[in-house]
């Protein structure tokens, strides 16, 4: 049977597929680094405060970088916008469907994050205050996210399979259909997640470096505690990486082997993480700048891996183009502004003149 | 119709997006019109060199973020979640025309949020200049993405030349964008306000409570004086129809759009002589009070706004069921069922009348209709016979102008009749069938699915 899936929409393109397409994957990547942090970071957290109930430094130490949470919070879910519209776009009708079929599901989504936030700030807020509960507030947090992430790898995942669509639609009432749990989805889900605590834990231990004046010995401490999450992260991510690999269809695999560009991403990308791996202990530095190349190289080889799936059912490159150009350049200028402005707002915030006490 | 329907039961697709819409309005109008209050009476403490109002702004602040940074923007996620589960052909073409315009919006949120944080954090690290400076990106920025995202708004009531130029500039400068720009800048202003009574109220010191509320309240006043002239400019650019559908054409958004002009009378007069005239005696309970008013009027209105789009949901192109006008002709003629995508039959089956036609019901009806809940078919067809409600199908549009006409076969018509008429008890005496039905033959096959017919 032919898969049934809803025509796209008669309005052309505002701008080619390319550069739709590179707007999405680097949008997702931004998203996906302050996503990291903060999935990551609730988990580490969550655990660091169960463990550090007797423990000051543990205790000092979640209340620092549950500090840093709010804002990344914010941006996570601002930085998610961006990819989420190219993907509504370019692939709009089988991004739709998936969703429908699962609506209360991704609805949830809502609720979830924004109860999670909720999560974030009162721990943030109340730290001192909440005491032994403070861990149960972040667990909550922790689980919220975790569920968001799991609709999240539902949806995107099911909107790869439109030959399934129909048979989805008929197998219940639209709205609960949430699409089988594969062990695909389970390992990509774990990759998602093992990525983010290994980069929260990296984000960690950059973040300990800013505490050197006012406690050096938490400093210290902090490094070490967030480079061991960020490798102990890492290692279990190459074991992952391999289970979610081997879990794609075998024609899916066959595709990216032929292809020179993914093999060499999947090389590539393998390469950086090991290398940040290794150079994590000696110098943050080299090692963050490996693990940007790492996810970023995943982050366009996870856009080959859809290409092969949607290849036998839909290609971008078939919509019609008529380029919004004066109001994409007018974009591009507001962007170059705005992060003009974002940067310099955060050096006056920094520099330590500007402090007032 | 290109997509599976999604039908929330007792709530209705437009329910779901009303809930969520409305209080994301009620707090993201705060969002902008709260920096511009927080900019300005941090420099009026400056001025005055007034430490305890100082004070109150930083305690002010506080809410905001908690109030904006959160249920602000995540609300705004939610109206985009959930009109993409509703209507997402709409939705799709929402993004192909305005893709770079969201870019842009885009572009300012990460400011916005970037300069509430840097604002909220920054009380202590940053010097009263470059602290107000940022206050003011903040709201540049607010405002900014309120500018966007409102001709966007308009866009899909008043969509002007754009049906013919599909043009951006032509979509993004429709006719109602202005008014309503200057509309919903003057609710920023009141709803300032609003928010900032409830905070004044609780402030210990009785001399800076009374200072402060009074203070408020000319906010309110001032953003409420502006909103009835601009909206009077508003509706002059809404199509004629919109207009007599708000003015007695439909009673019940006659009924809501007075109630919209009631309550922000009383929202007018209430701060007019309680928080502005008599300061001292505001407090906590009464600010609520004024709050719950303010979301009644913001409630009403925005449903009025919608109400009147009827029956499109981008006028003249789209109609609210998803359907394209230009996709009218060709759905006749080939059959509503033949074009669906998502169901299960793709004929009338003359053996289940009733089953084609709820099927057909579910196309065509249920983005705006439930069955027993918000806008109740069940309702709306009740002690109808089978031939009235057919009569009523095959001239939807002329009888009811809020509605598209029906779209689709006689034989799907039928069927969609045989299931309404199914749903209520029919009254004895009344014609039951159509009078020239082209599945005459099986009107007893579809009588005997419903559950009380003759």
């Amino acid at each position: 049977m032919n898969p049934v899936i809803p025509a796209p929409v008669p309005v052309p393109l505002p701008a080619p597929p390319w550069l739709l397409e590179f707007l999405l994957v680097f949008t997702f990547v931004l998203h996906v680094l302050a996503m990291d942090f903060l999935l990551g970071g609730v988990i580490i957290v969550s655990v660091s405060s169960f463990l550090g109930r007797h423990d000051s430094g543990r205790h000092e130490l979640t209340r620092r970088v549950s500090r840093a949470l709010p804002p990344v919070t914010a941006f996570t879910i601002t930085l998610g916008v961006a990819p989420l519209l190219f993907v509504q776009l370019l692939y709009g009708q089988l991004f739709y469907t998936s969703s429908d079929l699962m609506a209360w599901y991704w609805l949830a989504v809502v609720f979830l994050v924004m109860l999670g936030y909720y999560g974030v700030y009162w721990y943030q807020m109340q730290h001192d205050e909440l005491g032994a509960r403070a861990a149960w507030v972040m667990l909550a947090t922790a689980i919220l996210f975790m569920l968001v992430a799991f609709i999240f790898t539902q949806n995107i995942t099911t909107m790869l399979h439109p030959q399934d669509f129909y048979r989805l639609f008929l197998s219940g009432q639209v709205g609960t259909i949430l699409g089988s749990v594969t062990s695909l989805n389970i390992a990509r889900l774990a990759h998602f997640v093992v990525a983010a605590v290994a980069l929260a834990g990296l984000g960690i231990a950059l973040l300990s470096a800013r505490w050197r004046t006012d406690s050096p010995e938490l400093a210290r401490w902090g490094r070490r505690y967030g480079v061991t999450w960020f490798m102990g992260g890492t290692v279990v991510q190459f074991l992952v990486g391999l289970w979610f690999l081997f879990s794609l269809p075998v024609e899916i695999r066959q595709s990216l082997v032929g292809d020179k560009l993914a093999v060499g991403l999947l090389v590539l990308g393998i390469f950086l993480a090991l290398l940040g791996l290794l150079t994590a202990p000696k110098s943050l530095l080299a090692s963050s700048v490996a693990i940007l190349g790492a996810v970023s190289a995943m982050g366009v080889l996870r856009h080959l891996v859809r290409l092969a799936y949607l290849r036998p059912y839909f290609d971008p490159n078939s919509l019609p183009v008529r380029g919004q150009w004066v109001v994409f350049s007018i974009f591009v200028v507001l962007l170059l502004a705005g992060l003009a402005t974002v940067g310099w707002m955060l050096y006056v915030f920094y520099r330590p003149a500007a402090r007032r006490a | 119709m290109n997509y599976p329907v999604w039908e929330p039961f007792m709530l209705g697709g437009g329910l779901v997006i009303g809930i969520i819409a409305i209080l994301h309005v009620f707090v993201s109008h705060f969002a902008v019109g709260g920096g511009l209050f927080l900019t300005l009476t941090e420099r009026k403490a400056y001025r005055e060199n007034n430490p305890a109002l100082l004070e109150y702004v930083k305690s002010h602040s506080k809410f905001f973020v908690l109030v904006v940074l959160v249920f602000g923007a995540v609300s705004g996620v939610g109206i985009w979640w959930s009109i993409a589960l509703v209507n997402p052909e709409a939705t799709a073409t929402l993004i192909h025309v305005f893709v770079w315009g969201w870019a842009i919006e885009w572009v300012f949120f990460i400011v916005e949020i970037a300069a509430a944080f840097i604002y909220y954090y920054g009380w202590d690290r940053l010097d009263p200049k470059t602290h107000l400076l940022v206050g003011w990106i903040y709201f540049g920025a607010a405002w900014a993405s309120l500018l966007v995202i409102n001709g966007i708004l308009t866009f899909m009531l008043t969509p002007g030349s754009w049906i013919k130029t599909q043009t951006f500039a032509s979509a993004y400068f429709n006719p109602g964008m202005l008014p309503s720009l200057v509309v919903r800048t003057a609710v920023c202003i009141a709803l300032a306000g609003v928010y900032a009574l409830i905070t004044s109220s609780a402030v210990a010191d009785a001399g800076l409570r009374s200072q402060v509320v009074g203070y408020a309240a000319k906010w309110l006043l001032a953003g409420t004086l502006i909103i009835p002239f601009a909206g009077i400019w508003y509706i002059s650019t809404v199509p004629a129809m919109a207009r007599e559908i708000s003015m007695g054409g439909a009673p019940a958004v006659t009924i809501f759009a007075g109630l919209s002009i009631f309550f922000s009378a009383l929202v007018m007069a209430f701060t007019y002589f309680g928080p502005h005239q008599r300061p001292r005696h505001f407090n906590m309970v009464f600010a609520f009070l004024l709050a719950v008013l303010a979301l009644s009027t913001t409630a009403v209105t925005e449903w009025v706004r919608e109400a009147v789009r009827k029956p499109y949901i981008i006028y003249g192109y789209m109609y609210s069921n998803g359907m394209r006008l230009a996709d009218v002709e060709r759905t006749r003629e080939l059959g509503l069922l033949k074009s669906a995508r998502w169901v299960r039959h793709h004929e009338v089956d003359p053996q289940a009348l009733g089953r084609s036609g709820e099927e057909v019901y579910r196309v065509q009806c249920a983005s705006c209709h439930t069955v027993d809940g918000y806008n109740s078919i069940r309702f709306a067809v009740k002690g109808w016979s089978w031939a009235m409600i057919d009569y009523q199908l095959a001239h939807l549009n002329s009888l009811k102008g809020f509605m598209p006409a029906f779209v689709g076969t006689e034989a799907e018509r039928q069927a969609l009749g045989a299931w309404l008429a199914s749903l209520n008890p029919v009254p004895t005496n009344i014609a039951t069938e159509p009078a020239s039905s082209a599945v005459s033959s099986q009107a007893t096959d579809a009588a005997e699915e419903g559950p009380s017919q003759p």
